[in-house]
């Protein structure tokens, strides 16, 4: 049954005073490589159909993914007798209305013509270059094309498609280890062989490491390391939480908060960055300043915190955060010295109200000194609080796709705090 | 089911060295709640069946939702599909599938009460009486309850002749309660991590009881002191926070993919290599370690894992030792082990079966011991319960967790509660540095019902579980 059938259904169907159903289909294949061997391959497509629906103030969910009539009638017998049993919800807003949707392209005809068998070949072909190097690599190419619905009984009516390909590798080689990856919903952007050339020459440069003291130092993070680092940051930034006394961000909208060089947008007008068109409960996408020059100007705002403070819904949708242009070269040239971190992992909050998390590198630390690198280093442990640790930014080089929601430059940030090293 | 026998014989037509095909209906109901308003509360039914064939030395994996004669035929036929594809790539390297003989079993949860047969209104009632309980406190400005109530009906057969009927389901309650002021806020949560069992567990905890303690306790927390610079000093662990504390030190450092670099791209490697193995002090001698995928109760107690190898239990470190592995079917010959221990679980119907930890266990103390007298036996320490932050580096070498409630520990005495403690530590230090086990009367098992692995992401659940223990000589100290 297609969308359509689907809410025309519900339409006839659902006698609750109020309805919101989504839709999300999603069509995959996924090719898992490990040690220069397949382990994993899956293929195969999926439907979810959620209805959430009200009587008065009380509310009932339920999800299926079946799309026969038997499946839709439980769907919305399950939904209605829920939100009957519910208690009256004193947060309860009704669906949102009928609204002009942004059209946005966020799936790509190349990447959805992509043939299980060339996700293959590409595979093969990192496989053969990683042997040919004396290494092997293990990584995941994947393909996915999803569609998201969103209907209402108050008229909300917007289905869009997006298409997402990805392919990483990480690189081990006696004792280096390190990583590269390219996830954007574009394919033609793609290219095999300069990934390969970049895994080679980081793997190159990491053969020889020393140890390193865990200090306050300046650091340049490269895009996905900062993405990482930035995106915990995004998920405290919500206004109820803010005015609720809970993070950081409290009494701070409007003012100077973070770094003066600074800024982070979600946008809708950047081509290569994935920008969904509405969230689940139909909060359409706008160009949104969340910081810009340093300032606070938006927390991301729920549609019944919106209606209650009396404001308007918003959701931070994908960040773009624009740079100065430096290149690398020169943003080393600008401290005495410092580390290069290309990626963190397990980044972690330690403590909310502070915005303070912690987390450790990976795939590559390398100490620089007189505006060159120097050698390698170990892996290193921080506790550092992003918002402040804007405000140490030196300089911003180029933005570039980190992954398909997120447009980025590296930073330099002088005094990131690392408190801990690995024995690797 | 008629789709059992259609696949493996369409399966094996079409020429594969092995197939199983596992036909999955997983029902939800989860209830989340905000202060007294209710946030969330559904029911999600997913159904449909993977199907996973080997062939010359490598796997293909389709799943479908469609239920047909001409569905599962297909659904075959891209698994084989995919599978060959792979095999090109593995020509020269294949992998091997350790043995296994064929059952036909089945296996159930044993509840006494279905929680899917309470009604929601009972649950929602239960959980706005929770909700009010903390909201009565001053100084609590915000409550967080969620109730998982989970169910996996599987269907299993493979061309060994297996042939499974296994239900399994958990239930998970969370209450959190936040505590704000005008400089801090800080929060307390009541999370036993789920368990196997039925709504009786509910009935016995006295949620009531549970959310007045930690309203009481955020309250305390909020206003008490930080811990300053970080000193060596001696850790008192109960139980909850333990749990989290090997899950990730001990749990996944011991998943034979880990140790194999199958994870290398994304969840990250072991430290732990075969040549440690039956020579590498992991842990002082203390330290017994077994995995248990028959503990009753246990998150990972499935009757059989999806690769149709029952649930076994064995010692992952034995006498501080490294004993062996969590494994599975492809990963056990790898390393010349014989079989599998039965360690590969898919969360859903669409995905293929990762390594997993089993329910995983540190054994209690053999001398009589208790919590209280544990702490009157430390002179400088600090005595932490339930998890709070917690980050460990891709080797699962060098950590940092928090914990959810402290006290210090002066002279044998807890003399002030504390708040934002952070530890650091690493393997083996710190497993070596345990000095002493609380006896079997205080071991008690914590869930994980949220586990992240794979790509594409997986949730698994394991039960972990301990008795309050002691750590000597760890760097502990404050936040920023």
């Amino acid at each position: 049954m297609n969308s359509e059938k689907i809410v025309q259904y519900i339409q006839k169907h659902c006698i609750a005073d109020d309805w919101t159903l989504n839709i999300t289909k999603d069509d995959s294949h996924e090719t898992r490589f490990a040690q220069n061997v397949i382990t994993q391959h899956i293929a195969g497509a999926m439907k979810e159909i959620s209805l959430s629906v009200s009587f008065g103030s009380k509310a009932g969910s339920c999800t299926v993914n079946q799309d026969d009539e038997e499946s839709l009638a439980y769907l919305v017998k399950t939904a209605e007798e829920i939100a009957k049993l519910a208690p009256e919800d004193p947060e309860f807003v009704p669906s949102a209305g009928k609204m002009d949707i942004p059209e946005i392209v966020n799936c790509d005809p190349q990447t959805k013509a992509l043939e299980p068998k060339q996700l293959v070949d590409i595979v093969q072909n990192s496989i053969n270059r990683a042997k040919t190097y004396g290494a092997t690599v293990s990584g995941l190419t994947e393909k996915h094309i999803e569609t998201n619905g969103l209907f209402t009984k108050n008229g909300f009516s917007g289905e869009y498609e997006k298409s997402d390909f990805g392919h990483s590798m990480t690189l081990k080689k006696d004792e280096v280890e390190t990583k590269v990856a390219y996830e954007a919903k574009n394919f033609a952007a793609f290219n095999l062989e300069t990934l390969l050339e970049k895994l080679f020459n980081q793997a190159s440069t990491l053969a020889v490491k020393q140890t390193f003291e865990p200090q306050k130092i300046a650091v340049l993070l490269r895009p996905l390391a900062l993405q990482e680092l930035f995106w915990f940051m995004g998920w405290m930034m919500d206004r109820r939480y803010a005015d609720e006394g809970i993070t950081p961000f409290t009494d701070q909208l409007g003012k100077l908060f973070l770094g003066e060089k600074f800024s982070w947008f979600s946008t809708y007008k950047q081509p290569t960055l994935l920008a969904p068109p509405f969230t689940s409960d139909g909060i359409i996408a706008e160009e949104i300043p969340w910081v810009e020059k340093g300032v606070l100007k938006n927390l991301s705002t729920s549609r019944y915190w919106a209606k209650k403070i009396g404001s308007k819904p918003c959701n931070n949708y994908n960040m773009f955060i624009p740079g100065e242009g430096y290149t690398e070269e020169e943003m080393l040239q600008m401290v005495p010295r410092g580390l290069i971190v290309n990626s963190f992992w397990y980044i972690r909050s330690v403590d909310v109200k502070a915005g303070e998390f912690t987390g450790t590198t990976r795939d590559g630390v390398w100490y620089f000194e007189n505006g060159k690198i120097q050698y390698a280093v170990n892996n290193l442990r921080f506790n550092e609080i992003p918002h402040t640790a804007t405000k140490r930014i030196i300089a911003t080089g180029i933005s570039e796709l980190a992954n398909p929601s997120s447009l980025l430059p590296a930073m330099l940030i002088d005094n990131f705090n690392f408190v801990d090293k690995t024995s690797f | 089911m008629k789709y059992l026998d259609l696949a493996m014989n369409a399966a094996e037509k079409l020429g594969v060295e092995y197939a199983d095909i596992r036909i999955q209906k997983t029902t939800e109901q989860v209830i989340f709640l905000q202060n007294l308003s209710l946030k969330h509360t559904s029911n999600n039914v997913l159904q449909g069946f993977g199907i996973r064939v080997f062939k010359d030395g490598a796997w293909g994996f389709a799943h479908s939702n469609v239920f047909s004669d001409e569905a599962v035929l297909a659904t075959v036929k891209k698994a084989v599909e995919t599978a060959t594809l792979s095999a090109e790539v593995n020509k020269t390297k294949k992998l091997r599938l350790a043995p296994e003989r064929s059952y036909i079993s089945t296996y159930k949860t044993p509840v006494k009460i279905d929680p899917f047969s309470v009604p929601v209104s009972e649950k929602i009632d239960l959980m706005m009486e929770v909700s009010r309980t903390m909201l009565a406190y001053e100084g609590i400005k915000k409550t967080l309850l969620i109730m998982i109530m989970h169910k996996d009906e599987k269907l299993f057969a493979s061309t060994l002749g297996t042939r499974l009927d296994l239900t399994t389901q958990f239930i998970n309650p969370m209450i959190t309660a936040v505590a704000v002021t005008e400089s801090d806020s800080q929060s307390r949560t009541f999370d036993e991590g789920g368990r196997a069992v039925g709504w009786e567990w509910i009935l016995e905890l006295d949620l009531i009881d549970k959310a007045k303690q930690i309203a009481e306790e955020a309250l305390i927390k909020v206003k008490a002191d930080t811990l300053g610079a970080e000193e060596r000093r001696s850790l008192v662990l109960d139980p909850n926070h333990l749990g989290l504390t090997m899950h990730e030190s001990v749990g996944h450092a011991t998943e034979l993919d880990r140790v194999l670099g199958w994870e290398a791209d994304y969840a990250g490697v072991s430290f732990a290599t075969p040549e440690k193995l039956n020579n590498y002090h992991y842990g002082s001698e203390l330290i017994n370690f077994v995995g248990d995928n028959t503990l009753e109760g246990g998150l990972a107690t499935l009757g059989f894992d999806d690769d149709g190898v029952p649930g076994q239990k064995w010692y992952i470190i034995k006498d501080g030792i490294l004993k062996e592995y969590g494994s599975t079917r492809d990963t056990a010959l790898e390393i010349g082990l014989i079989a599998s221990r039965g360690c590969n679980r898919a969360t859903y119907y669409f995905n293929q079966p990762i390594n997993r930890i089993p329910n995983l266990y540190l054994l209690p103390g053999t001398k009589p011991l208790t919590p209280g007298e544990l702490i009157a036996d430390t002179e400088d320490g600090i005595y932490i319960q339930g998890r709070g932050s917690y980050s460990i580096d891709h080797h699962r070498i060098n950590f940092q967790f928090g914990g959810d409630f402290f006290w210090e520990i002066k002279n044998g005495k807890l003399i002030r509660p504390l708040k934002k403690v952070i530890y650091k530590s690493c393997n083996p230090e710190f497993w070596n540095s345990c000095d002493a086990i609380c006896d079997e009367r205080f071991w008690r098992p914590f869930g994980v019902v949220n586990c992240g692995k794979g790509q594409p992401p997986q949730t698994g659940r394991m039960t972990h579980g301990s008795s309050t223990a002691r750590f000597r000589n760890i760097r502990v100290g404050g936040s920023q």
